[in-house]
């Protein structure tokens, strides 16, 4: 029996209206974990080929990790998972927050729903008591609307998690928002729960989770709190959560400015981590047990842009801001805080809208094509104009609703060459020309263009003594070096194994990744405090092996092959043109191969060989 | 008798981690579970995070409505409950003016916050300390956290909606 679970499993069938309760399936676990883990299992098997993502067929998965709710530092997050609306192929999103917490405390670990409703509805669970409820009322308001309704019916100590306009209107890049301000953004699964007439999930756990071991549990739990308070990255982060990353990659020439032409963006001090921690910041807000506190509350109290709420984070400036040459502040302020009101992916949003502006910088797109609106660099006015009508898919929004690669597919004239994306996700904030890793992880990540899934974030900032302790020192000084391609197949093969095992345990990657101040042993040993689960660290990796291949596998099934593992031209064949990495290319061909290499897949293919799905039980 | 002290918390610098409770529920209960913490933190929007503990009354309602006399004032001023004279039967929590006492669900006896500080020892931002009705006005001199805790009371004291 796992200990520091809920126990049990929702299978909600929205066509019937059914509710179902099941055990945990703990075979599931043994061999996949939680969180990402068992979503990866139970939905590769159950999701057909070939369907539409938006269609009845698609199954959406929501699930804890098997320390979500726990003492560990940062232990607060759920992830969701589907066949995604925007990429085809496998749909992954993950946030922070109090939710997940709350589920585990009414008792469940995992929620599964399949079909669709006919009439829009939310799920409302307090303890035993699961019902479908009607939302008619709730249908067309946005998620702060949601969630306050939610808690005038529900009483103020619920948890909600809500789609806003966006996913109703089927934006390929919506968000499911919870705790108001907490995004599932990648993947556009908040579309995936706009076609189910799935509005909100509110959730009250008044029960407890029982732990493995509570005679030492404190004692253990303090010591993971002492290192990571004592670990410098932590006063930093309390201080500018992500947002002084700005300043850091600009410094780097990581900064992805103008639809990624260049990493480096003359206004970047104008958006930068110091500008919103002096004039905007309202104090730092924390999710369940987290000691990082990076996320912001912020207002700004007069003119055009007011407002008050949770934001931002690096990917928002850099999308909203220098992505798109706008160095505008309260701008970028503003449009986020409006993409959590409609729930959006502030990354794709800014990516699509800044390849709109290169397409109309190059005289692709006219003002006849958007409408008369005005796209160029930096017009703030039409970003957070185009945000409001990209979630309402009104006029030129609606094309943009479709993202970057299916809007240039439609316009064309040469416009897909601007689309700085990776299996139709857009690139996240990380301009790879200048960090040679984050172009890999980019390509080989399960869920389309992503740094999330490998986060290979150690050869960014100096941490030389951690490539040593987790690779040996015979990497550096190569690994450690981000313009050099060199062990970055073997650096970003083992993050994603690491990284997909964080996923399941419903950690943060502040703390496991960066800084990296726990490791494999250190989340073994809350397993066994927690969850009464003795796995070694060396099962710990195979499981994570194990997740990576399963997520390829779901792709490979839906025609993913080496040459979709491929990025922009731009990026691997254009020099960047300015800062610190100018004359770099991303050398992604020689990466590859070690990364396939390390993997134990095909190197012409891609496809996982025989022998090492047979060796991971995936056979 | 000694000057009454009780744990105060700042709602402009709380950040909501919830690590408080998790702390009082796992060291006295050995589980994790707010409903069975004595402090509740509660989130109210714009912006802000109310941990929130026994206030120590002087005049402690709690005690005078306990029919079986299960509460009591120990010398050093900290108000406890006899688990084995409470019956669970809520009078205490009807008459608490803070709402900072409630019955374990587990146990159904009552419980509330005795200031042992161990919650205050791990706070990572510092927004929770030990203080005196005294102390806390001479730190509260602008009269900030006294306005914010009148604005709210309705919702923070607010036993229905849980």
């Amino acid at each position: 029996m796992i200990k520091g679970v809920g126990g049990e499993v929702l299978w909600v069938n929205l066509t019937k209206g059914s509710i179902e309760k099941r055990p945990l399936d703990e075979g599931i676990v043994k061999q996949y974990l939680l969180g990402a883990g068992y979503l990866s299992r139970v939905l590769t098997d159950m999701i057909p080929v070939g369907i539409d993502p938006l269609s009845p067929k698609n199954v959406l998965g929501i699930a804890t990790g098997l320390l979500t709710g726990s003492m560990f530092p940062q232990a607060s997050r759920h992830v969701i998972a589907a066949l995604s609306p925007l990429t085809d192929i496998w749909g992954e999103s993950h946030a922070a927050g109090f939710w997940g917490a709350e589920l585990k405390l009414a008792g469940y670990d995992v929620i599964f729903f399949t079909g669709a409703s006919h009439d829009p509805v939310y799920l409302n669970i307090r303890d035993s008591e699961v019902d479908l409820l009607d939302a008619e009322d709730l249908w067309g308001r946005d998620v702060f609307e949601t969630d306050d309704l939610l808690h005038e019916r529900h009483g103020r100590r619920c948890r909600t998690l809500a789609i806003g306009q966006a996913g109703e209107n089927l934006v390929r890049y919506a968000a499911i928002m919870n705790d108001r301000d907490r995004a599932s953004a990648r993947s556009g699964l908040g579309a995936v729960m706009g076609s189910k007439k799935l509005k909100a999930i509110c959730v009250r756990g008044t029960g407890k989770i029982e732990v493995a071991d509570p005679d030492n549990y404190l004692r253990v739990m303090d010591g993971f709190y002492n290192r990571m308070l004592a670990n410098p990255f932590t006063p930093e982060r309390a201080r500018y959560g992500t947002t002084n990353l700005v300043e850091l990659m600009h410094n780097i020439g990581r900064l992805p400015s103008y639809n990624m032409r260049q990493g480096v963006f003359e206004g970047y001090m104008k958006i930068s981590g110091e500008v919103i921690t002096e004039r905007y910041l309202v104090k730092p807000r924390a999710d369940w047990s987290c000691l990082q506190r990076c996320g912001r509350y912020t207002a700004v109290r007069r003119g055009p842009y007011a407002y008050e709420g949770g934001s931002p984070e690096f990917e928002s400036q850099s999308s909203l801001g220098s992505r798109c040459g706008n160095d505008n502040v309260e701008s970028v302020l503003y449009a986020h805080h409006l993409a959590n009101k409609y729930g959006m992916d502030t990354i794709s949003l800014g990516a699509t809208i800044s390849w709109a502006m290169e397409a109309w910088d190059e005289g692709i797109l006219t003002a006849e094509d958007t409408g008369g609106l005005d796209l160029s660099w930096g017009n703030h006015e039409v970003i957070v104009r185009l945000t409001e009508m990209i979630a309402f898919r009104e006029g030129f929004g609606d094309l943009l609703a479709e993202g970057s690669y299916r809007a240039a597919r439609r316009i064309g004239r040469g416009s897909e060459r601007f689309v700085m994306a990776v299996k139709k996700q857009e690139i996240a904030g990380q301009e790879p020309r200048a960090q040679k890793s984050m172009g890999l992880a980019a390509v080989t990540a399960a869920r389309g263009a992503d740094h999330l899934y490998a986060f290979p974030v150690l050869d960014e900032a100096g941490f030389d003594d951690d490539i040593k302790k987790r690779f040996g020192e015979q990497y550096l000084p190569e690994m450690a070096d981000r313009l050099n391609p060199k062990y970055k197949g073997i650096m970003v093969k083992e993050c994603e194994d690491y990284m997909v095992v964080v996923e399941s345990l419903g950690l943060c990657k502040y703390g496991t990744q960066i800084p990296p101040e726990f490791y494999y042993e250190d989340v073994a040993e809350a397993l066994r405090v927690h969850n009464g689960l003795a796995f070694t660290v060396e099962e710990l990796r195979t499981i994570g092996e194990r997740i990576v291949n399963l997520n390829r596998m779901f792709n490979v099934a839906r025609g993913v092959t080496r040459r979709d593992d491929n990025l922009p031209e731009r990026l691997t064949k254009e020099p960047a043109p300015l800062g610190p990495p100018k004359g770099q290319i991303v050398e992604l061909d020689e990466m590859l191969d070690e990364y396939y290499e390390q993997r134990g897949w095909d190197p012409e293919t891609g496809v996982p060989r025989d022998e090492t799905l047979e060796r991971l039980g995936l056979k | 008798m000694a000057e009454l002290r009780f744990v105060f918390g700042d709602p402009h610098v709380c950040t909501g981690c919830m690590i408080c409770v998790n702390v009082c529920s796992m060291y006295y209960f050995k589980v994790i579970g707010p409903e069975r913490a004595r402090v509740r933190v509660l989130r109210i929007e714009p912006g802000l995070d109310f941990p929130l503990f026994c206030r120590n009354c002087e005049d402690a309602p709690c005690i005078s409505a306990c029919p079986e006399n299960a509460l009591t004032r120990t010398s050093k001023g900290v108000i406890i409950v006899n688990n084995r004279l409470c019956t669970g039967c809520g009078l205490c929590v009807d008459a608490c003016p803070y709402y900072a006492i409630h019955i374990n669900p587990d146990n159904g006896k009552a419980i509330k916050c005795i200031q042992c500080e161990e919650c205050v020892r791990r706070c990572p931002v510092g927004a929770i300390w030990m203080t005196t009705e005294r102390e806390l006005a001479a730190h509260d001199s602008d009269g900030r956290l006294a306005r914010l805790y009148e604005e709210h009371a309705a919702e923070l004291y607010d036993r229905r909606g849980d």
